[in-house]
């Protein structure tokens, strides 16, 4: 910035030149790479697209029959069937959480050598990529058709997800209570214990209990392929044409779903933020006036 | 012309920022508003735009009145008063000339707007509104990628394209560093000279307002208290205004140096 | 003053100025903590007991189960170590990838290969509805972005109910409106794209720069242009992430909504698993995972540069 006095209008105006717009290569790029996708998709697809059409009368329609048909006696056989699919989900993730901790301390780039890491991550991301559908068929001839297979299969998957994630918050924890630790002389263990652990628990259990949210609605999933839950029970209705069911089916995990989803998210903003700052206060002021006197003797 | 009688301003939590003001402006005047921080100057400026809504008394700016206009009104009256911020408020991400465009988003239909794409007669606005600040070749740059003092003049452009007759700056020079800010100020002064817009700007530093203003404005704890010429505002006046004695952060020459 | 000892000191401190100070006495372990954990193992027990409540999950007797409720299929799992049996599926795989008369052929015509163009195709698809879909949601979605309270508690609650329908029971119910095919898995994908899409950009919304949303409000614009030009540049960046995100959850569900007659590569996998054909089924499940990683690996570099 050398300028130093602003010099009257008319002059500015007439010795600046103004710049030419720029050919804005990435825009047109990926521009032209998401149309030419779209027109590709669209066009080769095997859609019959004329059925968009009728769909808004079949829906009405059908919500027609819904409520024609609404009824609240299958609600406890729909409550039960969704209780297994939370179940489920439950199980699951508490095997992936189990499973999957140890290995994220394998996982993590600023806890261990390269060469530990990287087997461990592809090792997760292969429990990832494998759909829990596909695990659940390859666990059938084992385990039969029930819900323990499926808690089994999003178990797995489970452990690849959480391991990934978990591994990555690891990663971006402060380096500086890692230091304290060693510098005081801790070991690894210490270190864990006392640096690590404090800094990222809070952040990996949220996220568990993101998971469970998530299995919730694979558990549903998978309930279509025979693993019962509230997926069997509305894809049997839809099977047999029991409208009465699939209503109050689609109700049921609809509800159950938001309810546990509304739960999950105060559980995690409470273990992220900790205690309101209410609350907080109560605390502090309840533990100094129970302190000790320091006796003096003399 | 803009007018205050008897402005209040109280916020929520019983803060009186604004009382009893009763102040006249007239067109093309340039005037300097000072006071401590919490004085109220930012709320003196806001008031003209109705960014912060006046509790008691009222405020006439041109024809229109505060409070009681529409919301429809409301934009009319604040695409006619510019504004500029000292934190610049520019969006980074995108270029200069966009963020310059966004002073004539009163002006064009909202498909334009929507789109993006502005009309050529906008855009010959937009960039002759940047020439005034001699910032034109950084035309299609990220904004982010400017100076301070690169910032805030193509934030007074953006203000320039919406064609105001009243100029409103809120610590304008506060992030800057004293030549930049000098340079800042000068331009706000040619422009109200040369264009006639009327200005008002909020300054804590005393010699930038003496230096700049037509005429000063003094505030302490929401109240008017000084309204003169520049050329009479000396220290004595400002510790009056200040309710102290004058410190070295009150003075622009004074900041930095090692 | 002397370094602190493991002993109470029996005389006030040395230093004159120091007032007598008072140790507070440890707080009990919050409610928060000793409820949580409390209610944790309940909750397990109550749903991993083999009873009416719980599905009957033991996992000391798993690995038991496991190894003995099929033995021959076990020990077929076992071959994977035999190097001998390794070099002999890869010669499979390959024969049938490249032999034309092979009714696996890994061209566009075979029931795989277009199976897996067919599963792309729906992601694509889905993806960029959706993602178009989200944009504007997703500011109405956020406090910010919403005209008024109303249109912002409206646009939540039918996101969170979106968000509640798993991909597979909308796929059932777009089956029922447009009849099987490709249709309703796009359309349930979309659907399920717009959820995540809206939920994730809008908390970012949360976090963004007020100041240039002001400067637009103080030039006089509507409240559309100022989110457009103030508010959706600020999470483009992120938006983009999160759609190529949504990507790679759409060519998953993709694969398994063809299970429900939506398209894809499910339905050929459902094939071959009826007719029983079990290295057909591996050798699908094998190319699903390739693409999956492949996609991952491009997708997580890109993002990369995006935020």
């Amino acid at each position: 910035m050398t300028e130093t006095r602003s010099r009257p209008a008319r002059s500015r105006l007439a010795e600046q030149v103004r710049p030419e717009r720029p050919f804005a290569r990435f825009r047109w790029t990926v521009t032209l790479v998401l149309t030419a996708l779209l027109v590709w998709s669209s066009a080769t697809v095997d859609a019959s697209w004329g059925r968009l059409t009728e769909a808004p009368g079949r829906a009405v329609g059908f919500a027609q029959t819904l409520v024609a048909n609404a009824s609240l006696e299958p609600l406890g056989v729909a409550l039960e069937a969704m209780w297994e699919s939370i179940a489920i989900a439950w199980i699951a993730t508490l095997i992936g959480a189990v499973c999957s901790f140890p290995l994220v301390f394998l996982a993590a780039g600023n806890l261990t050598r390269g060469r530990v890491k990287q087997p461990v991550r592809q090792l997760l991301n292969v429990f990832r990529a494998v759909p829990e559908i596909v695990l659940a068929i390859a666990l059938i001839p084992f385990l039969g058709l029930g819900p323990v297979t499926g808690a089994v299969a999003m178990g797995i998957s489970s452990i690849g997800t959480l391991g990934k994630l978990s591994a990555e918050i690891v990663e971006s924890i402060d380096r500086g209570p890692l230091e304290a630790v060693e510098a005081s002389g801790g070991g690894r263990l210490t270190r864990l214990r006392w640096a690590v652990l404090p800094q990222a628990m809070p952040e990996i259990a949220a996220f568990w209990l993101y998971r469970f949210e998530i299995n919730i609605r694979v558990s549903a999933v998978l309930g279509v392929i025979g693993i019962g839950g509230i997926g069997g029970f509305i894809a049997q209705a839809v099977e047999r044409n029991v409208f009465e069911r699939i209503g109050l089916g689609l109700v049921v995990v609809i509800l159950a779903t938001m309810l546990v989803d509304a739960i999950s998210s105060r559980l995690r903003r409470r273990l992220i933020e900790g205690p309101s700052p209410a609350a907080q206060a109560r605390r502090e002021r309840a533990s100094v006036a129970g302190a000790e006197h320091e006796e003096d003797p003399e | 012309m803009i007018q205050f009688e008897s402005a209040e301003v109280t916020y929520p939590g019983g803060v009186h920022a604004l009382q009893g003001v009763d102040l006249t402006i007239d067109d093309g005047e340039l005037i300097v508003v000072v006071g401590l921080s919490g004085a109220g100057k930012s709320t003196l400026i806001r008031a003209i735009n109705g960014l912060v809504p006046l509790t008691g008394g009222q405020v006439t700016v041109g024809e229109r009145t505060l409070p009681g206009l529409g919301r429809r009104e409301l934009r009319e009256l604040r695409a006619e008063v510019g504004m500029i911020f000292q934190a610049f408020n520019l969006v980074h991400r995108t270029t200069v000339l966009s963020n310059v465009l966004m002073g004539r988003l009163h002006h064009v239909p909202s498909w334009r707007s929507l789109s993006g794409l502005y009309s050529p007669e906008d855009r010959e606005i937009a960039m002759q509104a940047l020439e005034l600040v001699e910032v034109v070749e950084k035309a299609y740059v990220r904004a982010g990628n400017l100076s301070g003092g690169q910032q805030q003049r193509v934030g007074i452009a953006r203000a320039l394209a919406q064609q105001p007759r009243v100029l409103l700056a809120d610590e304008p020079v506060a992030s800057l560093d004293p030549p930049t800010s000098h340079v800042v100020m000068r331009y706000l002064q040619q422009i109200n000279r040369e264009l006639g817009i009327t200005t008002l700007i909020n300054l804590h530093f005393l010699d930038l307002a003496r230096t700049y203003a037509d005429r000063v404005i003094g505030l302490r704890e929401g109240r008017l208290v000084y309204d003169g010429p520049a050329a009479d505002a000396d220290e004595a006046v400002f510790e009056e205004i200040y309710g102290r004695s004058l410190t070295a952060d009150d003075v622009l020459e004074a900041q930095g140096g090692l | 003053m002397s370094a602190p000892t493991g002993e109470r000191p029996r005389r006030p401190s040395p230093v004159a100025s120091a007032r007598p100070q008072r140790r507070p006495r440890k707080p009990p372990p919050q409610p928060f903590t000793l409820l949580g954990l409390v209610g944790l193992a309940a909750f397990t027990l109550v749903t991993a007991w083999d009873w009416v409540l719980g599905i009957g999950f033991n996992p000391i007797a798993l690995p038991g189960e496991l190894a003995d409720s099929n033995p021959a299929m076990v020990e077929g799992l076992f071959n994977i170590t035999d190097a001998d049996w390794r070099a002999d599926y890869a010669e499979l795989l390959r024969t049938h990838f490249t032999d034309p008369d092979s009714p696996w052929l890994l061209s566009l015509d075979s029931r795989i290969g277009s199976g897996l163009v067919e599963t792309v195709q729906i992601a694509v698809l889905a993806t960029l509805v959706g993602a178009a879909a989200s944009l504007p949601l997703a500011v109405l979605n956020s406090r910010l972005g919403a005209p008024n309270r109303t249109t912002h508690a409206v646009i939540k609650t039918l996101n969170n109910i979106n968000r509640a329908i798993p991909d597979v029971i909308w796929a059932a119910l777009f089956v029922v409106l447009v009849s099987v095919g490709a249709l309703p898995g796009i359309l349930a994908l979309t659907m399920f794209t717009i959820g995540v899409v809206v939920k994730l950009t809008s908390d970012v919304v949360d976090g963004v720069d007020l100041g240039p949303v002001e400067a637009a409000r103080a030039a006089g614009a509507s409240h559309a242009a100022a989110m457009r030009t103030a508010l959706v540049p600020q999470i483009l960046p992120s938006f983009a992430s999160f759609s190529l995100y949504a990507f790679e959850l759409n060519l998953r569900g993709a694969a398994v909504l063809g299970f429900v007659g939506a398209g894809g590569i499910g339905q050929a996998m459902n094939y071959y698993w009826s007719q029983l054909d079990f290295e057909a089924v591996s050798v699908i499940i094998f190319v699903y995972l390739v693409l999956v990683v492949i996609v991952e690996q491009v997708s997580i570099s890109v993002r990369r540069r995006l935020v």
